[in-house]
């Protein structure tokens, strides 16, 4: 009896460990994009995962990363036991705790550290500053492994190879290093696990262009997941876990001992096979430099999701450019990332209002318009709108607009939806969806207090943020881009979203239906910019240029669904439906009833964060 | 017995303040079985470590054969160390731990391999080639290291406690087999240990150390016999050792008593140490003895039994094979050839400074 109470508690407890993870290799074998519904076995996701370059790409850098990463580490960790164990008994307590501090230290507080040291030291972020992060966070892993077994090692025996004729070299390389190498492969194995397995800090100390596995998933991930992602993860998964079952049960058990001899005893083709898959990898990765048409790199900058991926093939293809393409996910991170110059880009994709306050920060380039004669495509009126936070046009080329606006279920709701108004009422409580963004969050309650969506009047703000934290019960999510699936998926019947987004969920949708209030909204610009330290201003250039052409500027509209300033390209569009959709193309009316959001200034964005911590948006989700 | 082999000449180390080996003099002759006996912390490891070349003396020099080799590395000195803790090579079999040496130096299979067999014949280890180091006992993985060693042909074989962490018994069979492999092996055996028992059943000579001194050299019988001081004395089997002065040559006076001695030379009325062995002390009747006293315990150890016995103030302890109970009144009787006389220490630290050979 009591022995079945403890199996059932037992199965409780793994259910509960594995169940996440087994969910996700279920999902990566289901022939549906939609979870929880099962179409039949499929490997369609493996063989997408297997065909994405960029994936791929991510792949390479994570082993060569992982592999240099834990040689360098499991070098230096053992030379340093081995001095360690020479220590006085009270020294080696005090180093071995050093060691051990930065292990149960916060990993963010450690990425933090490492990308603040490097930028203070004016080294700026490349594929070198990930793997001296990585060598330096794996080395108490090394030292975890192997100091008790050099500390276990009789000392003698040393001296016994000694005795028996050996060099100092000899006796450590034929007695010591064999004896401690248990714990030095344990100690290589972890290194490369933790490697592979870290994000946080990867994320803060890598260059632009450089991509892990894990920061590849995260920023695939904030687009919506895509089953690909859960192939991946599987793969990630099914890796460690053998590594972990390696460095665990390896060392315990006799035939841990003698795979250990066995190693050792093929050294020789365990080096030259380590070699050849560093070398693999490395000619690999510059295989794609190798390009006959290559001619120079450029590095992007752009939001998630916001370039169809066939235009920047054809872009490589067409120009010869090599693109590192990076996505960051709000204006205010990128924003974070250029200001510090913590990775320098060379061309950018920022929004209106943080346009205007990387002019005003002198962060930009003034753009040369006789390398974009395809400005000519972009419409005036948007060229017009965009002198509102761009005076004369000189830094910034629009991309992509849309209005902020309401999407909803009309099988949910049943009210009509043409005021803000709507979002505060309980009939809806938590099938409500927000913007975790400052802006558009006040956009909603100001506009619907009748306010200017640039206030900085205090009285305005504080009654915007009573209504905001008043209506926080009844929201389901402040959420940032889970809207799209939630919405498809009809987890929600009302959200604030742009009217891009709206486009290709009523696709997916039909049952939704997107409105700009009556109130009044947020007309939105995202366009080009070249920083100012940009390396290659000629490549920025041709991207923006081939980024003006009417049938690319096609292949993104068709692909992002947000609105194209490109006037030429929207002609193009061969569904009328599309060509006159009011969200997509909205008239007059509605866009007349719309202002952009304004740079507010330091004191200003103090202000809106003020207020904006009040109602917790940002923390909520 | 041959030639001076070793010589260790003036041999001073000290590790920080602390002064372990102070002005060591010792040769050790080709063929000798030589003991290091002392109580631990008494600098016999550091003695051996320093005639293996693991650690450099601060003063003095360590001739081989002629040579000065105090500078010598370890892997270039003609012998070879049995360590204290084994010290086998646990990633490698038996059959490896052996060839090391012989590997090192390049020699051919056939020679190593038939040098395995012999060694593992020698040490009664036939078949144990392919075992691994920790899958052995204690006294096996011991006679591994002694064969890893003496494969070698040193001409001297160091041993460090090799015995220290067997049981009793084994301890025992392994004493007869260290003699039986000196004996067959024809070499020197410089051998380290704390015990006495082990150390006059085994040696042809004892050096006994004390603080870093050498306190006394000699054969077995000579240190057990004629222990040339207290140190020698307490630490060579129990002793009675008294306070007494000797009065002229050949009779010494203690516990108020004369008693007639055989040792001539330490001059009139000076003080000095009486030592004797409890199995010299007989119990006669009281008007017998020399001087009386009673027995306060008694204790019966199998071949014999120990008594204590109060007698002019002094607990004398004594070994016989005829008992008196306690509370009895005995006479206490020393055969003069069974008294000996021990200069006595100025002070305490004398004790421990190192006598002339
Ligand atoms: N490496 C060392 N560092 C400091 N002190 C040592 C070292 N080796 C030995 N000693 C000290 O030297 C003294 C003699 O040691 P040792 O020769 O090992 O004695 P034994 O072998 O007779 O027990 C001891 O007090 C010991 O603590
Ligand atoms: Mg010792």
């Amino acid at each position: 009896m009591r022995n079945c109470a403890k199996r059932i508690y037992l199965f409780l407890m793994v259910l509960f460990l594995y169940l996440p993870i087994f969910v996700l290799i279920v999902a990566s074998f289901n022939d549906s994009k939609i979870l929880g519904k099962w179409n039949g076995f499929t490997l369609e996701w493996y063989k997408q995962l297997f065909d994405n370059a960029s994936i791929m790409n991510a792949l390479r850098t994570t082993i060569v990363l992982a592999l240099l990463a834990s040689i360098i580490a499991t070098v230096l960790g053992t030379l340093a036991c081995i001095t360690i164990s020479k220590m006085k008994k009270s020294t080696k307590s005090i180093v071995v705790g050093i060691t051990n501090i930065p292990m149960l230290n916060a990993e963010i507080v450690t990425a933090l550290a490492f990308m603040l040291l490097f930028v203070g030291l004016g080294i700026s972020l490349s594929f070198s500053t990930v793997l001296i992060a990585h060598v330096t966070f794996c080395i108490p892993y090394v030292v975890l492994n192997v100091l008790p077994k050099v500390s276990q090692m009789d000392n003698n025996m040393y001296e016994a190879a000694l005795d028996l004729g050996a060099t100092p070299f000899q006796a450590f390389y034929k007695v010591t290093l064999p004896e401690i190498m248990p714990g030095i492969l344990s100690g290589f194995l972890m290194s490369f696990t933790m490697s592979i397995d870290d994000f946080i800090i990867t994320h803060f100390t890598r260059g632009s262009g450089i991509d892990t596995l894990s920061t590849k998933i995260y920023t695939e991930v904030r687009k919506g997941i895509k089953p690909e992602m859960y192939a991946l993860s599987t793969l990630l998964f099914v890796t460690v876990f053998v590594l972990l079952f390696l460095v665990n049960y390896g060392p315990k058990t006799k035939a841990k001992k003698s795979f250990t001899t066995l190693i050792f005893k093929n050294k020789v083709t365990v080096a030259i096979s380590m070699c050849v898959v560093i070398i693999a990898s490395v000619f690999g990765y510059n295989l794609l430099k190798d390009d006959k048409n290559y001619i120079g790199d450029v590095y992007v900058y752009n939001w998630g999701e916001y370039i169809d991926p066939a235009v920047i093939e054809l872009f490589e293809e067409r120009t010869g450019y090599k693109v590192h393409y990076e996505e960051f996910e709000t204006n205010e991170e990128m924003y974070t990332i250029i200001a510090k110059g913590a990775r320098t880009y060379d061309v950018i994709c920022p929004s209106d209002y943080m346009v205007e306050k990387m002019i005003e920060n002198e962060l930009l380039a003034e753009i040369d318009y006789s390398n974009i004669p395809n400005i000519s495509n972009i419409g005036t009126q948007y060229m017009n709108s965009a002198q509102g936070f761009d005076p004369g046009n000189k830094y910034c080329v629009p991309y992509c607009w849309g209005t902020v606006g309401i999407m909803y279920n009309k099988n949910m709701v049943d009210d009509e939806v043409n005021s803000w108004g709507i979002l505060f009422n309980e009939k809806y409580e938590d099938n409500i969806l927000m913007q975790a963004s400052v802006r558009d969050a006040y956009c909603v309650a100001l506009s619907y207090l009748g306010y200017s969506i640039n206030t900085l009047n205090e009285d305005e703000l504080k009654e915007a943020t009573d209504l905001l934290v008043a209506q926080k019960p009844i929201v389901q999510a402040y959420v940032v881009d889970q809207v799209r699936d939630k919405m498809i998926k009809n987890a929600a019947a009302l959200a604030v979203i742009y009217s891009g987004e709206a486009i290709y969920m009523q696709k997916e949708n039909p049952d939704l239906e997107y409105v700009v209030p009556d109130e009044g909204s947020n007309v939105w610009i995202d366009g080009w910019v070249i920083p100012k330290d940009c390396q290659n201003k000629e490549a920025a250039e041709a991207w923006i240029n081939f980024l003006c052409e009417p049938e690319i500027a096609l292949m993104n509209f068709e692909y992002i669904t947000y609105s194209t300033p490109n006037v030429a390209a929207r002609e193009l569009i061969e569904d009328e439906e599309i060509r006159n959709s009011q969200i997509a193309f909205p008239d007059e009316s509605i866009l007349s009833r719309c202002s952009v959001y304004n740079y507010l200034g330091k004191e200003g964005d103090t202000l809106y964060d003020y207020y904006w911590t009040m109602v917790g948006g940002a923390e909520s989700d | 017995m041959g030639n001076k082999l070793i010589d260790l000449q003036g041999i001073t180390k000290s590790y920080g303040k602390q002064m372990v080996l102070d002005d060591l003099n010792l040769y050790i002759r080709e063929n000798e079985f030589l003991t290091l006996l002392g109580p631990s912390g008494c600098g016999k490891t550091t003695t051996l470590r320093i005639i293996g070349g693991f650690e450099s003396p601060d003063k003095g020099r360590v001739v081989f054969d002629g040579q000065d080799i105090t500078d010598l590395p370890p892997n270039k000195r003609h012998l070879n160390t049995v360590f204290q803790k084994y010290a086998l090579f646990t990633h490698m079999t038996i059959a490896e731990n052996i060839a090391f040496g012989l590997k090192i130096k390049n020699k051919s299979k056939a020679y190593i391999d038939d040098k395995i067999k012999y060694a593992l014949k020698l040490v009664n280890l036939d078949g144990f080639e392919n075992r691994m180091a920790d899958s052995l006992s204690g006294g096996q993985q011991q006679r591994i290291a002694i064969a890893r060693a003496i494969v070698n042909e040193p001409k001297v074989l160091l041993l460090d406690e090799p015995l220290g962490a067997l049981d009793l018994k084994l301890r025992q069979d392994m004493q007869y087999e260290l003699i039986r492999l000196k004996n067959e092996l024809g070499i020197t055996f410089v051998f380290v240990t704390h015990d006495q028992e082990e150390a006059l059943t085994m040696s042809d000579t004892i050096v006994v150390m004390n603080q870093g001194y050498i306190q006394q050299v000699g054969t077995p019988e000579m240190i057990y016999n004629e222990p040339e001081n207290a140190f020698v004395a307490d630490f060579i089997g129990d002793s009675n050792i008294i306070p007494g002065t000797m009065i002229e040559d050949e009779l010494v006076e203690f516990l108020g008593t004369k008693f007639r001695c055989v040792d001539k030379g330490f001059g009139n009325n000076k003080p000095v140490d009486v030592v004797i062995r409890p199995e010299d002390v007989e119990l006669v009747a009281p008007e017998k003895g020399t001087i009386k006293g009673v027995v306060t315990h008694l204790i019966f150890k199998g071949v014999h039994y120990e008594m204590e016995v109060m007698a002019g103030g002094f607990e004398w302890l004594v070994q016989s094979t005829k008992m008196s109970p306690v509370g009895a009144e005995v006479g206490i009787k020393v055969d003069p050839f069974n008294i000996q006389i021990m200069n006595k220490p100025e002070s305490e630290d004398e004790e421990a400074v190192g006598v002339d050979e």
